[in-house]
């Protein structure tokens, strides 16, 4: 039984390589609205990550993957800046501030799986992932802060904490040293 | 058979020795397999190293008095289940059998284990041992993945006990699949895995470590172990078992309460996916070793499918597991699954390759889990060592003064069903 995937439907469009799947957000951004209670890529991606974060590799089966490895990825970055948050506003407020601060995207050479994901074609597709990526982050940041502050006594979960130190496919996002 | 008393059973382990009378259904005895003895320092030769002017070659301890000697040097006579030092196994089964099974070795018959490919060098030694230092009446020497095959069929009907099956052993240090044809193992197609029960112990111990911050670091290792023998077993699921633990916790996380030896305080600690994520390593061996990622099924169906073609079918029949680790709820079940998927895929492909002509006949996947599987091995022996069969196969004294050692390289296979 290999890693989960991504088994959400193709949307069509491409950003990148990475498949613009459907969000549920409140975020402006340019992906596309999820209407209704569905699952989303990020709901999708928080159900796998505790599974998931323990592979060391991974096979991309499909643009979907793309989108739900860099949501994976994300997760770990976001757990790593709530483990030092006290509650749940600073938490909040950490969340925000690490999804608009500047980030590598697929072709920057800072970027982990330039591998894995094709750089943007044009100016325009730059702009596009970046915009894509915020909002993604953006939600990512919202919905993990919601999970591991969801006790009583209001301090983070130790169930989502101690995934912190792992890391899915031996990457992450940003460079330890930075 | 009236008025012989029962035969000895010793199963000599790479870590532990399991030693009882047949017919019992647990070994008497469980000690570590370690002599501890006084050796001088002197560069030179071992033997010339233990020559000693009086009596001292007598002071020597086994098993868990070898460990707790001070002023010793402790010895493991046995590495990777095969005996290294003849000398110490000599000293070793000397104590085993007037100190701790209190016997006198001139009215038993012995049954004694060998790992697969064993030499028959070896079982020559042993016989020598055996017969001339002990003047034992008669002696048999059992391969342990046999002995296994046969403690499953405690458990089963009477007419499915064949000696054909494969048998997974896994104790502390490493797993072995071991085919076994009719009593004969298939040597050129066993497999080794480096996952076993120290494995789970320090992933749960890595898990534990990086949420519950109350255990002592000294203690460590013993509740990880305590951890893994009292709550693990296996999902069918991963990804929806670590749901349900998030969806209700109070009724999945267990608690678990120890006690630091050093200040007498007391800790609590939560006890959580590890339950599950501890033996997943076995099918997931990437979580825990970065070398290795082949999931246990894979290597069982490996190794089947090495072997000649017309014992396949009856190798995937009679999958036999053996051995501390094995113990987790489940594991058979999550084996038949994993490997019936595998084997079905493949059936599949056969057919779709022939176009739809050839319908193959599926393949019986059948994994056996039982009460024994702990001392499998022991139990196996103490089983088919108080059949009247047993006598037959022996090797005599006389036999053994008559043709001289040599006897004890062939070992007939019995009690299967003819």
């Amino acid at each position: 039984m290999p890693a989960y995937h991504c088994s959400l439907p193709h949307p069509g469009s491409l950003v990148g390589n990475m498949a613009m799947l459907p969000l549920r957000t409140k975020y402006r951004g340019p992906a596309p609205i999820m209407a209704g209670d569905g699952i989303d890529v990020v709901d999708e991606a928080l159900q796998f990550f505790k599974s998931n974060v323990f592979f060391r590799t991974y096979e991309v089966k499909g643009e979907c993957d793309r989108t739900l490895i860099y949501v994976t990825l994300y997760i770990t970055e976001c757990l790593k800046k709530l483990a030092k948050c006290k509650d749940k506003n600073t938490g909040n407020n950490e969340m925000y501030s690490l999804a608009v601060s500047k980030f590598p995207i697929p072709g920057d050479p800072t970027f982990p799986l330039n591998a894995v994901y094709g750089k943007p074609k044009n100016d325009a597709d730059l702009e596009l992932m970046q915009q894509y990526l915020q909002q993604v982050r953006q939600e990512t940041g919202l919905r993990v802060c919601e999970r591991v502050f969801s006790t009583p006594d209001g301090k983070p979960s130790k169930w989502w904490l101690c995934f912190t130190k792992k890391r899915f496919m031996d990457k992450s996002l940003i460079a330890p040293s930075a | 058979m009236t008025g012989r008393l029962p035969p000895c059973i010793v199963d000599v382990g790479t870590g532990y020795t399991k030693l009882g009378f047949a017919g019992n259904h647990e070994p008497q005895m469980i000690i570590p397999s370690a002599v501890a003895i006084k050796e001088s320092a002197k560069v030179g030769e071992q033997s010339q190293r233990r020559l000693c002017k009086g009596v001292e070659d007598l002071d020597f301890f086994i098993g868990d008095e070898a460990m707790d000697a001070t002023g010793y040097a402790v010895k493991y006579p046995v590495r990777h289940g095969i005996v290294e030092d003849w000398d110490l196994m000599e000293k070793f089964m000397e104590q085993c059998i007037f100190k701790y099974l209190r016997a006198e070795p001139e009215d038993h018959y012995f049954l004694l284990t060998e790992p697969p490919l064993n030499t028959p060098e070896n079982r020559e030694y042993t016989a020598e041992i055996m017969f001339e230092s002990f003047n034992v009446p008669g002696l048999y020497i059992a391969v342990q993945a046999v002995l296994s095959l046969a403690a499953s069929w405690a458990s089963r009907q009477a007419t499915e006990r064949s000696l054909t099956g494969t048998v997974i052993d896994s104790g502390a240090g490493v797993t072995h699949i071991i085919p076994v044809a009719d009593g004969y193992v298939i040597g050129s197609c066993i497999k080794h895995i480096p996952i076993a029960g120290r494995d789970i112990t320090s992933f749960v111990q890595s898990l534990l470590r990086e949420r519950e911050p109350n255990i002592p670091p000294q203690m460590s290792m013993e509740t990880a172990k305590a951890v893994k023998e009292r709550f693990s077993y296996i999902c069918p699921d991963i990804a929806k078992e670590f749901n349900k633990y998030d969806g209700d916790p109070s009724k999945w996380v267990k608690k678990y309460d120890g006690k630091n030896p050093v200040n007498n305080q007391t800790f609590s600690i939560d006890i959580g996916y590890e339950r599950f994520l501890g033996p997943e390593i076995f099918f997931h061996p990437e979580f825990a070793n970065p070398d290795f990622t082949t999931p246990i099924s894979e290597v069982v169906d490996n190794v089947i499918q090495n072997c000649p073609i017309d014992v396949r079918r009856p190798l995937y029949k009679n999958i036999v597991l053996s051995g501390g680790s094995t113990m987790f709820k489940d594991f058979d079940r999550r084996l038949q699954r994993d490997l019936k998927r595998i084997v079905d895929a493949r059936l599949k492909i056969t057919e779709q390759l022939s176009g739809g002509r050839i319908t193959p006949k599926p393949i019986d996947v059948n994994v056996i889990a039982h009460k024994m599987q702990r001392y499998a091995v022991w139990f196996g022996g103490s089983m088919l060592a108080s059949t009247p069969d047993f006598y037959q196969v022996c090797h005599t004294k006389a036999e053994y003064e008559e043709k001289g050692p040599s006897i004890c390289r062939h070992n007939p296979v019995f009690g299967a069903m003819a």
